[in-house]
């Protein structure tokens, strides 16, 4: 119990140095003061209800999520006060968000009867945005409502895993023992592979339609990685290989963004100014941080490169907390996906298992692509870094994906110790 | 449940590794990468940085300003009060053109981002430096202008050193250009004459004559008796090589004392010869040859060979040639005066310094400097050797127009013969006084003809303004 309390006071710690430092340099307006309190009371509020209702499960994912979210709204503020206030208003929905999934879904499995329908709701999501998505940054991934506008690919994350997870479960052990025999290999048979596969190959032709190439990489790479998980058969990884050779090669002659991007990889200085003018600024902001950083609020890359609030909110980090803090915001996603893993371990049922594991490769993979990208180990991707970058939909989306490892946390803390998978035994009954 | 765990913790491991690789793209960017970073002409981020700091001032040992930062109305504007001076060492750090000299090399320093203590450090993470440091120089404004007048005019190098901490008094380089003025003057500099954005002292040279206080030691070392008498004709021949006199003068009878003051050729190269290449190689690599200076600025190695800087062999001729600093030898003003100053501090080479103390803005002292030893070249008997023979040079040699009266001076000249119809470089090295000296010096006149003609008037001025400030007690 007073563990987790001291965990979200080191959370907020950490929170309120931040905002003492950009007050210190005056780079914090009055006006974040009341913003900050309620999420401040959000976050204690929130632990208060977790000792109320007798939480049982992982006691780091959701403080080490709200550590990011904090180190996140710092950074912010920094970067541009008028868009932190938006990301105040999405942090606190995205806690509220969390604490219903947490203790206001009562079965996870119960998502499991749906599977064709989280299949469907996945194309259907992307079709509509394919259809009638505007293109905000070269992406058509974006659905305008009003003034706001929201990214319906992150909503496709919650229903393609939930699909996966429970297709996989029904079908393990097909997958893994094979009914087909080439040469020495044993394939599944149509049958048993057909629907995944289809779902999963119209997904990536839908996203590579709306040129969101960073999410159709993720996705790609995540429904390798849970396939291989779930069969521990080699062949699985082993012939993504070739198809991401393909597919990245097709995607480099059909697009021409995709030419610059490489082009830009391969060297950003020799167009400095043009399209290597993103990755160059990039690189510049982080080498100039060093091992302690500028400072916070001393960086010139918040003001250099563009999209410093979103894909490129690591870099400023690098720059103003130096290889020191960025090193710890890395470690902290480490721990995320570590937990979410080890909790699919302990999970009391394979789908639960299937689950928590594929949010934490989800989140592993987010990280890694992006990271990499803006360090130029592989080519730019633009993704937003999870809880940390600016944007109301994948903060949202996240904290639900958080809300969905921790009940299966919560619950599989209940059914330890030989009780019947599928009874449900806590304080719900 | 036991289903999957091995998948997992398998997919566990891969995380694991990936971010370590992760980590490691951010060590090759922040300390590996860091610096060459920066100085890709694509960042700005010196420039923006620079704008919202006040670069520190450069002052020299009394405290005269060299340079200063200042502010009008036009906003900041950088001030070179001693005009073209101590350019192109000082440099310059303009928006247009970058910077280069000493506000590059030292721009960590002008700028405030070089903190020896933690504490200095943590506070300038949250506060950021608003004034750079002062740079406080061992140079010598008096002595600088002495030379800066006598070699006004010419193209040459003029470098001064206290021999015995290794503080540079003087240097100068000409022709220069003016600091205050060069964002406007810039073409006209860059396409002119000479060479002013060219530091002539760290340029290299062949060092004719004046290399034989390092072939010296080699025939030292190789045991031959400095007092055995050898014939000089005007001219010898070694491997089919004919080795000339300076205007073909035969010297007659000389021990090794009269063939350094007469600065015979043929007595050099003869036993220079027999003492073999591996003996001369090792004499010139104990004087730093195919060594950098440890230094505040990058100066070239100084070479034997045009391929090799410290070759393992020379061929004898090239040989022959390097005995007297001829053949491929290059040395910079700047080592010459080094290892001027070793000969003077009985063999032991102090590391150059230029910076004396850095203040931060607060006037604090947060770097002093401290003699430390450099190279140990030579014996206390072989550089008292070098000494009575330059001596010798300034009472009855050719060094005498340097000699000073009342002041004992040892000096050696040296005309050294750049290739072509051009006229010789004119060296000359002296320190003073003998036996006690305060200053170790090396002047270089560009093809100024002989260097008691044209070097050792300039390196008399200056040896006398600083026996001067001496008496006064000011130094």
């Amino acid at each position: 119990m007073l563990n987790s309390f001291s965990l979200r006071f080191l959370t907020l710690a950490i929170f309120w140095i931040g905002l003492l430092v950009l007050k210190l340099i005056n780079m914090l307006e009055s006006h974040f003061l009341p913003l900050a309190v309620v999420f401040s009371v959000l976050i204690l509020l929130g632990t208060a209800l977790e000792i109320f209702l007798g939480y049982a499960g992982d006691r780091y994912l959701l403080s080490v999520a709200e550590t990011l979210l904090a180190i996140g709204l710092v950074l912010l503020i920094r970067i541009n006060p008028s868009l932190a206030e938006d990301q105040f208003i999405w942090a606190n929905l995205g806690l509220v968000v969390f604490y219903i999934v947490l203790f206001g879904l009562r079965d996870y499995r119960k998502l499991e009867q749906y599977q064709y329908i989280w299949g469907l709701a996945a194309l259907v999501l992307l079709l509509i945005t394919l259809l009638f998505g505007v293109n905000i940054h070269g992406a058509t991934s974006w659905i305008k409502i009003g003034s706001r506008s929201f990214q319906p690919e992150e909503l496709v994350k919650v229903v393609l895993l939930l699909f996966m997870s429970a297709y996989l479960n029904n079908n393990q052990e097909l997958l893994r023992v094979g009914t087909i025999q080439v040469g020495r290999i044993s394939l599944p048979d149509r049958k048993t592979l057909g629907p995944f596969a289809f779902i999963c190959l119209i997904v990536l032709a839908l996203l590579a339609a709306q040129k969101s190439l960073g999410t159709a990489l993720v996705f790609f790479l995540l429904m390798v990685f849970i396939v291989y998980m779930v069969t521990e058969r080699l062949f699985y990884l082993v012939t993504s290989v070739p198809l991401v050779v393909l597919m990245g090669t097709a995607g480099y002659i059909l697009f021409d963004h995709v030419k610059i991007r490489v082009a830009t990889w391969l060297n950003p200085w020799l167009d400095s100014t043009g399209g290597g003018f993103q990755i160059a600024q990039s690189i510049f902001a982080i080498s100039g941080g060093r091992l302690l950083g500028t400072g916070l609020g001393n960086g010139i890359g918040a003001y250099q490169i563009p999209l410093a609030e979103s894909d490129f909110i690591f870099s400023v980090m690098a720059e103003e907390l130096g290889f020191f803090g960025a090193m710890a915001v890395i470690t902290l996603f480490l721990v995320l996906v570590l937990r979410a893993l080890a909790i699919g371990i302990k999970a009391s049922d394979r789908f639960g298992q299937i689950l928590a594991s594929g949010i934490g490769i989800l989140i592993g993979l987010e990280v890694l692509i992006i990271l990499a990208g803006v360090t130029k180990m592989l080519p730019l991707t633009g993704l937003p870094l999870p809880w940390v970058s600016y944007g109301g939909s994948s903060l949202i989306i996240h904290f639900l994906l958080l809300g969905l490892v921790t009940n299966i946390s919560h619950n599989s803390a209940f059914s330890m110790s030989g009780v019947r998978v599928g009874k449900r035994v806590g304080i719900y009954e | 449940m036991v289903f999957m765990n091995s998948g997992i913790r398998k997919i566990a491991l891969i995380f694991v590794f990936s971010f370590v690789f992760l980590s490691f793209g951010l060590v090759y960017w922040q300390v590996i990468r860091a610096d060459t970073m920066l100085d890709n002409p694509a960042n700005r981020r010196a420039v923006l940085l620079e704008k919202r700091i006040k670069r520190g001032g450069i002052y020299d040992r009394n405290g005269i300003v060299l340079a200063q930062t200042k502010q009008t109305e036009k906003g900041r504007v950088r001030e070179y009060p001693q005009k073209d001076m101590f350019q192109p060492l000082l440099g310059y750090a303009t928006l247009q053109y970058g910077s280069t000299g000493l506000e590059a090399a030292e721009a960590a320093n002008l700028l405030g981002m070089k903190e020896k203590s933690l504490v200095r450090k943590i506070q300038n993470t949250f506060e950021l430096p608003r004034e750079g440091n002062d740079l406080i120089l061992t140079l010598d404004t008096r002595l600088q202008e002495v030379a800066y007048q006598k070699l006004k005019g010419r193209a040459g190098a003029v470098v001064a050193l206290d021999p015995r901490n290794g503080e540079v008094l003087v240097l100068l380089s000409q022709p220069s250009f003016d600091g205050n003025t060069i964002v406007a003057d810039w073409n006209e500099v860059v396409n002119s004459k000479g060479s002013p954005m060219l530091n002539h002292a760290f340029a290299k040279y062949p060092p004719g004559s004046i290399m034989k206080v390092v072939t010296s030691v080699a025939i030292f070392r190789s045991g031959f008796d400095t007092t055995d008498l050898y014939h000089c004709q005007g001219t010898t021949v070694i491997n089919g090589q004919t080795i000339i006199e300076q205007n073909h003068k035969a010297h007659g009878w000389v021990n090794y004392d009269l063939a350094l003051a007469y600065s015979c050729n043929n007595y050099f190269a003869e036993y220079g010869v027999k003492t073999g290449d591996k003996s001369f190689l090792q004499a010139a690599a104990g004087f730093g040859f195919g060594q950098s200076i440890p230094f505040d600025i990058e100066i070239p190695r100084s070479s034997i060979t045009r391929d090799d800087p410290l070759p393992d062999k020379l061929n004898l001729n090239l040989f022959a040639a390097s005995t007297f600093g001829q053949g491929q030898v290059m040395v910079s003003p700047f080592h010459m005066a080094l290892i001027t100053a070793g000969v003077a501090n009985k063999g032991k080479i102090m590391t150059p310094h230029l910076i004396d103390r850095v203040l931060d803005s607060q006037q604090n002292i947060i770097y002093n400097s401290k003699p430390e030893v450099w190279l140990e070249a030579l014996s206390v008997e072989e550089a008292e050797k070098i000494k009575d023979a330059m001596v010798l040079a300034v009472n009855q040699g050719t060094a005498a127009p340097g000699a000073i009266p009342g002041v004992q001076i040892a000096a050696k000249t040296g005309s050294a013969e750049p290739g072509g119809d051009q006229n010789t470089h004119a060296w000359y090295i002296a320190f003073a006084p003998a036996d006690n000296p305060i200053i170790a010096l090396a002047v270089l006149v560009e093809n100024g003809g002989t260097g008691g003609g044209a070097a050792a008037p300039i390196a008399k001025a200056v040896i006398e303004k600083a026996l001067e400030l001496k008496e006064g007690g000011n130094q």
